[in-house]
């Protein structure tokens, strides 16, 4: 089947376009960096499949996600290329079109955006920039789906229709050099006929994903030497000597002659409503309280206003009518008592107790959601970076940690955005402390108990301290353990656009499938394993829990745990449990209370720990390990072992001294 | 603030215009190299007209507008650009 491959600068709609022609649901947003790996789907109407790749500006990636965009055009060779083309930003998206032509492979251009151009009175003429191209050229807004079965039927047409015969003359030095450099490519068959123009361009360019997929070939040493030779050539007619920057200035020329003829922007105007926005949102005095407010609000609204109401309904439902129709079910069907008890107290138990705070996790995704369809991300990392810059991070970095809020897989892959290496490592290590959904459930029960007149308060405090901590963190690791390069801030600030509901619907619905999903696999299991090994022990099924496998398991760390307060079985097995995924901690506590619902559990939880226990309870729970997700994904995208330990090891060693500082010092000053 | 340039006319820094002022970038050679590539991408070049939108608080980051778009730096890499009065 034929593969079309999507490709196009940051933030243009590839996404959303995808998500046209192919009916997924793909997360899209509004910043730069949205989609950081390839994600493939299939056409409507069974036209082959079509790859989702990150932006990129030119071929030569500067950031991790624009490495996957280029290294998939070198290496898995599409039949033929979507470009996307911001129609209110033409003369820099040609750059990476210019590049794409030279590439030689059937293209189509999707030009996107036309509605926000023209709102601006930018006009863009398709058809003459279709003649100056030589490539079909089609007019679309991705976001309301205009243009897409334009694009779909133009796909298909696509592999006939003849290749373009757009070409640059490079001038006599550089199109020498390329003669030489293309007999040298073919004599070798170092690279396939139709892109040796192409290959040495790149060569010439500097692209390192080009040259990596010749390495081995013993061309490169000559093509090397063709290379210094050039520039110094180049340096003798006095023209400018680097020739990179050669190249960029001879398509720059060529990118002006296209947008005289095809681009007429002479009576453009400003956002002048992205203009107003921004003088209250990123006022130099009111824009970093009106974002903590803003902040304040959404836990406001998880929590308080709408959540926990929510929240019990479901609980009286779950806990109530189901589980008593599953009791009378199983009843019915003359279930055994211990496939009575598996069942109620093992899985409804474990995963309705996780379940029933699927309003809040719901709640908090569409807000997080709203958040990234408008633009206002962009602008977080704005009023951050004097922050940032301070404990040694770029301001994007508040990009991935605010993901992190929802889910921190995603959030650690969102740090390939960033430039530096040090930056995304950095940023890597510290996601795991902000407080993702799956924490929620452990807090709205323990404040639900202990601190229920200022739950968003407390909660929010949580959420802040996992944030400060960061900072501090980011300040002393990269004092210690990272060279000492000072990390770059350049952020470019989209347009505000009012989130359509139901793109929010589905991208909230996206991410709370992954919650459901692993209530029906991790929780579950867990559930059942929990519940097994709390009913067995060294005598055999059917102990009292306190002689339970779990209970000596959880036994063995109530030791340590004795100076945080909280050294209890139970509390111990909880936080093993809990490295799975942190849902599981509540779980864990609903079946080794053995209650029916919320209001039971919180009576048991009300009797097991005092206040000053639950608190330090919630804030090692918070801190003290990356669940296994989140392992998995640090191992992943720092490629080592040791990073990945050791963002293990500090986040325990973080937590334990946190919560003794809670329990000590709380006691101390008299909390007990 | 002037800053000496090799011949004798002075130059200003970007990052020492007030909001509204509008300029033109004069030489960007002293920027960090990833600043400036990654500028070169969103098309800031010498000889782009800039306007200087907002500075964040205690030294925070400079936005400017340059053919449309909006773009957030840090201080210190402003006055490390070059510009000239149009």
């Amino acid at each position: 089947m034929s593969e079309v491959a999507l490709l196009g600068n940051p933030n243009t709609g590839k996404t959303s376009l995808f998500n046209m022609l192919t009916r997924s649901y793909e997360t899209v947003g509004n910043w730069s960096g949205v989609t950081v790996e390839k994600k493939v789907g299939v056409l409507r109407g069974g036209g082959g499949r079509i790859v989702d790749l990150p932006g990129l500006y030119s071929l030569l990636p500067l950031t991790e996600d624009e490495g996957v965009a280029a290294r998939f055009l070198m290496e898995e060779s599409p039949a033929s290329l979507l470009n996307i083309v911001d129609a209110s930003q033409l003369e820099r998206n040609l750059y990476l079109t210019i590049q794409l032509l030279e590439c030689g492979r059937p293209m189509l251009i999707g030009l996107n955006m036309v509605d926000v151009a023209r709102s601006r009175n930018i006009t863009v003429d398709a058809a003459l920039l279709q003649q100056e191209l030589g490539v079909p050229v089609v007019s679309i807004v991705a976001r309301k789906g205009t243009g897409c079965a334009d694009v779909l039927q133009a796909l298909g047409g696509l592999a006939q229709s003849e290749k373009s015969n757009f070409r640059i003359d490079y001038g006599p030095v550089i199109e020498s050099s390329v003669t030489r450099m293309s007999e040298r490519l073919s004599q070798a068959a170092a690279a396939s006929s139709a892109h040796i123009r192409w290959t040495a361009l790149q060569l010439l360019e500097g692209n390192e994903a080009v040259r990596s997929s010749l390495s081995g070939s013993d061309v490169l040493g000559d093509l090397d030497d063709l290379i210094a030779e050039t520039s110094q050539q180049l340096g003798l007619t006095g023209e400018e000597s680097d020739v990179p920057a050669y190249l960029r200035k001879i398509r720059t020329e060529r990118i002006t002659r296209i947008c005289a003829v095809a681009l007429d922007r002479s009576a453009q105007r400003i956002h002048t409503a992205t203009e107003r926005i921004d003088a209250i949102l990123t006022h130099r005095i009111i824009g970093i309280p009106l974002f903590l407010a803003l902040m304040f609000l959404i836990f406001k609204l998880t929590f308080d206003w709408l959540g926990s109401l929510l929240s019990d309904q479901l609980d009286g439902l779950i806990s109530g009518t189901l589980s008593g129709w599953i009791s009378s079910a199983l009843d019915g069907l003359g279930a055994s008592a211990f496939t009575h008890a598996l069942v109620v107290d093992g899985i409804v138990g474990g995963v309705g107790g996780v379940l029933v705070f699927l309003p809040q996790i719901c709640i908090l995704f569409l807000l997080i959601s709203f958040i990234e369809d408008s633009g206002y991300m962009a602008r977080i990392t704005l009023l951050m970076d004097r922050t940032m810059e301070a404990v040694g991070l770029s301001g994007k970095a508040f990009i991935p940690f605010i993901i992190g809020f929802g889910c921190n897989v995603p959030a650690i892959m969102a740090a390939r955005t960033m430039e530096q290496r040090k930056d995304r490592l950095l940023t890597t290590l510290l996601v795991p402390l902000m407080s993702c959904s799956a924490r929620l459930p452990v807090y709205a029960l323990f404040a639900g108990v202990f601190f229920a007149s200022d739950q968003a308060l407390v909660v929010m405090g949580l959420y802040l301290m996992g944030m400060v901590l960061a900072l501090a963190l980011a300040k002393l690791f990269s004092r210690t353990l990272m060279k000492s390069e000072p990390s770059l801030f350049v952020v470019e600030l989209p347009p505000y656009r009012m989130p359509q509901l139901l793109s929010l619907l589905r991208m909230t619905w996206e991410k709370v499938k992954g919650f459901l999903r692993k209530a029906g696999t991790i929780i579950l299991a867990g559930s059942v394993v929990i519940w097994f090994l709390s009913n067995t022990g060294p005598s055999g099924f059917g102990v009292n829990m306190n002689d339970s496998f779990l209970a000596s398991i959880g036994g063995a760390l109530s030791g340590i745990l004795v100076p945080l307060g909280f050294g209890t079985w139970q509390a111990g097995a909880a936080l093993i449990t809990g490295f799975m995924a942190k849902e599981v901690v509540v779980s864990t506590m609903n079946i080794i209370y053995q209650v029916p619902d919320m209001a039971g559990l919180e009576q048991q939880v009300a009797m097991a720990f005092t206040p000053l226990q639950a608190f330090s309870f919630i804030a090692f729970i918070l801190l003290y390990i990356p669940c296994l997700a989140t392992v998995g994904v640090i191992r992943k995208e720092t490629s080592s072992w040791r990073w990945t330990f050791f963002s293990m090891g500090y986040s325990l060693v973080l937590a334990y001294m946190v919560a003794i500082i809670i329990y000590q010092g709380g006691r101390l000053i008299g909390l007990a | 603030m002037l800053l000496k340039h090799g011949s004798d006319h002075h130059q200003l820094a970007l990052g020492h215009m007030k909001p509204g002022d509008t300029v033109k970038l004069h030489a960007l050679h002293r920027a960090s190299p990833l600043l400036r590539r990654r500028l070169r991408d969103l098309g800031v070049t010498e000889g782009s007209v800039l306007k200087v939108l907002r500075l964040g608080p205690f030294g925070g980051p400079l936005t400017f507008e340059c053919v449309g778009q909006h773009i957030g730096i840090r201080r210190n890499e402003a006055n490390r650009m070059e510009v000239a009065p149009l």
